[in-house]
């Protein structure tokens, strides 16, 4: 009997219910014939049931069986991704400089705490908010307007499409070469079609400047990367059934009011995730600045990243390099873990 | 609460003509139904009242306004949509209070509003649930609080029980009767469903191919069609028609002839003249007594039996050799099956040879050619007077575009 509430109580609910039914038919009789079942089942080619038992529940897991299929990658994973963030975070803790070895015995803060005495740290982490914020929001806003522009079943809706969209298939290379010829204070194309058009006193050396430089990339950056905004948004927009347009219409909305109270408000999920996308984008946007402007742009444009490489590999200050880069990794996290948190409460994870 | 009057109204896209001079004039306070097949028009015609598509020609009046140029906002319509259209992101509150809100009412008169709309459908409690949280029935009813909440002089209702189950469906054409009842203010419904047409309104306006075929009272659409199409798609399981040629003494179609005078007949003989008769007006031959004009006897084979319970449906194959099973539609559409409609008790058997009478006063005639409505039961026809004036209504509907008394 000991040996059958074992089971029972083991293989959960469906069975005590099992049991209950069958005590209340005809008690005993059926008993033993169940105990003979599970009992040749559970110590097939075993004499101790109980860690019998216990082994193959494990060995019938599905995390178990399921062990080719999620252990290479997460042992990859594990090892250069989780691995690689450690060793930086260890790094980070050491004051390894030089040409000499990493000495791990004596581990601090300090790199940490010198931070905000670092007039340069404060600066590059001050341009990388700047950035990420301003970029985020003109690009989603710029996104936002060609999405609803180009949903009014306008001509040549497909090409526009492309043509928004094209310059984020092209390289960070590319676009950074490209943009320092624009912005070529004699020779770029906005100053000569400024003062083409007589706006001269608007010319001036936008990233030679330092108070243009920050702003210039972030144009940049937002011609780039409003196509890919327009995307999202249009894939949102495509969403909402037409009766939502025409039930704000009907009570009572004009063309502003109906986007602004029923549109919008629909698209959050769009703009959640876009917004998370740009963010990352923006945090790496060192491949931008660095053709750009090499590895010191100076502290009006200099970013988290930028500032990480140089203070690595040019001055080769690894330790403060990796804390550097610790600091822009928990900014990445933050942006992104409220968003997987967000949907993991949705359910679509 | 008002009139709504549609003048000439036109709507072409690109080269389809989507409604074709469309003239309905709606009272006030009319429950009235549009009603046709899918892409018949009805929907673009409610949306030219909605002022959510500009006619390409014609003019809207409600009330007194002429709204043609007006936007929605300004036109004192409301709308439920077919897929009830509910803002996801805004509870019912929010939802019900949203026109009036744009309006910038204030908030004493907004929720007095609300707290009457929820109680009129049935929604007290549940202001503050989010939409996603409710089941399709109370969804739709926030839809209608949503409508009902502008005090709007016009209702407008695009198929708002078509998403919901069949019923759902039932119990809320009850209820919209209710609201009607209650309310008692111009309601336009559209629908491609003749039952919920029949069953709720005081009028329907048949529409086919963009154009009005017929707008009368239910009985009057179902009684007196004014012409084939409208005769076909009102009524369940449809009218039978079976196509033959005029004579000096009547219809000589493939299987039967109908004797009749036709002399009331404004057609020469030889003329194409559809004959329709609906399932219930057929009668087996041995309990045709209490008829008072029946038809010859006609000779069938049984085919598939359809009993429903209060009634059995039964398809007649009216040549020697069996055709392949038909469904209602095809039956009602081919000459040489005729579906008849019998009581339930009634012993019939599958390939069963039997003889049926028609009867005579609810036999329609139509003009093969172009559909129109000759005589609706020709027993009338053999008094000349009186077949004369069946005749001149029947044309007088039709010609004026469908407007009937």
């Amino acid at each position: 009997m000991g040996f059958i509430d074992r089971l029972r109580s083991r293989t959960g609910r469906r069975d005590r219910e099992d049991r209950s039914e069958r005590s209340r038919t005809d008690g005993q009789s059926e008993e033993p014939q169940t105990d003979g079942q599970r009992g040749e089942l559970r110590t097939d080619g075993g004499s101790d049931v109980r860690t019998r038992g216990g082994l193959s529940r494990l060995k019938h897991s599905d995390a178990v069986q399921a062990v080719p299929f999620w252990l290479p990658p997460a042992l990859l994973m594990g090892w250069f991704v989780y691995g690689a963030v450690g060793w930086n975070l260890l790094i980070s803790l050491t004051d390894w400089s030089g040409l000499s070895q990493p000495d791990y015995t004596n581990l601090t803060l300090e790199m940490y705490t010198q931070m905000p005495n670092d007039p340069s740290f404060v600066a590059a982490f001050r341009n990388t908010v700047v950035l990420l914020v301003a970029f985020t929001v003109v690009s989603l806003v710029i996104g936002l307007v060609l999405a609803i522009l180009v949903d009014q079943n306008i001509r040549f809706e497909n090409t526009l499409r492309t043509i928004y969209l094209l310059p984020m298939a092209l390289s960070f290379v590319v676009t950074a070469i490209f943009w320092s010829w624009m912005y070529n204070p004699s020779t770029g194309t906005i100053n000569v079609v400024l003062s083409t058009i007589g706006l001269d006193f608007l010319t001036m050396d936008w990233i030679g400047d330092p108070r243009t430089r920050l702003a210039a990339i972030i144009f940049a950056l937002t011609w780039q990367f409003s196509g890919y905004a327009m995307v999202v948004y249009l894939a949102g927009l495509r969403a909402i059934p037409d009766s939502h347009y025409e039930a704000a219409k009907v009570d009572g909305a004009g063309s502003l009011r109906m986007y602004w109270r029923v549109i919008v408000p629909q698209l959050s999920a769009s703009t959640t995730s876009a917004a998370v996308v740009l963010m990352v984008f923006a945090l790496k946007a060192f491949d931008f600045i660095f053709i750009m402007f090499g590895d010191n742009p100076g502290r009006s444009a200099d970013i988290l990243a930028v500032m990480m490489f140089r203070v690595a590999f040019s001055r080769t200050q690894w330790a403060y390099g990796a804390a550097v880069a610790t600091i822009l990794f928990l900014m990445a996290l933050s942006v992104v873990a409220p968003y997987l948190y967000l949907q993991y409460k949705r359910g679509d994870l | 609460m008002a009139r709504v009057t549609l003048d000439n109204v036109t709507k072409r896209y690109d080269d389809v003509v989507a409604v074709d001079d469309m003239n309905v004039e709606i009272e006030d306070g009319e429950f009235i139904c549009l009603v046709g097949p899918s892409g018949c028009g009805k929907s673009t015609t409610m949306e030219t009242i909605a002022g959510l598509t500009k006619p390409t020609e014609g003019t809207i009046t409600v009330g007194e306004t002429d709204v043609t140029n007006l936007p929605p906002k300004d036109r004192g319509v409301s709308m439920v949509f077919q897929n009830i259209a509910l803002f996801p992101h805004m509870d019912v509150y929010e939802n019900v209070s949203f026109g009036l809100r744009l309006r910038k009412y204030d908030k004493d008169e907004i929720d007095r509003r609300v707290e009457q709309a929820a109680e009129i459908v049935q929604l007290e409690g549940m202001l503050d649930r989010e939409p996603t949280e409710l089941s399709g029935g109370q969804q739709q009813r926030v839809a209608i609080a949503r409508a009902i909440v502008r005090e709007p002089a016009v209702f407008l209702m695009d198929e708002p029980l078509a998403n919901l189950d069949a019923k759902l469906r039932v119990h809320m054409r009850t209820e919209l009767q209710r609201l009607h009842k209650q309310l008692d203010t111009t309601i336009i419904y559209v629908t491609h469903d003749q039952a919920e047409a029949m069953t709720m309104s005081d009028r329907i306006a048949v529409i086919n191919a963009g154009e009005l075929q017929q707008i009368a009272p239910p009985l009057t659409c179902y009684n007196e069609p004014a012409n084939r199409f409208v005769a076909g798609f009102i009524g369940s399981p449809s009218m039978n028609f079976v196509e033959g040629e005029l004579t000096e003494t009547g219809l000589v179609t493939d299987h039967f002839d109908l004797e009749f005078d036709v002399d009331g007949l404004d057609l020469e003989t030889g003329s194409e003249v559809t004959m329709g008769v609906r399932p219930e007006d057929i009668y087996p031959a041995a309990t045709a007594e209490s008829l008072s004009s029946s038809s010859a006897v006609i000779d069938a084979t049984t085919d598939v039996l359809e009993p429903m319970g209060d009634e059995i449906f039964v398809y007649l194959s009216l040549e020697d050799s069996q055709t392949a099973t038909m469904t209602t539609e095809e039956a009602s559409s081919a000459s040489n099956q005729l579906l008849m409609s019998v009581d339930p008790d009634s012993t019939i058997e599958e390939d069963e040879r039997v003889s049926v009478v028609l009867d005579r006063s609810k036999i329609h005639l139509f003009e093969t050619r172009s559909g129109d409505a000759l005589v609706h039961g020709i027993e009338d026809v053999t008094t000349a007077a009186r077949g004369e004036a069946t005749d001149r209504r029947a044309h007088a509907e039709i010609d004026s575009g469908g407007r009937s008394e």
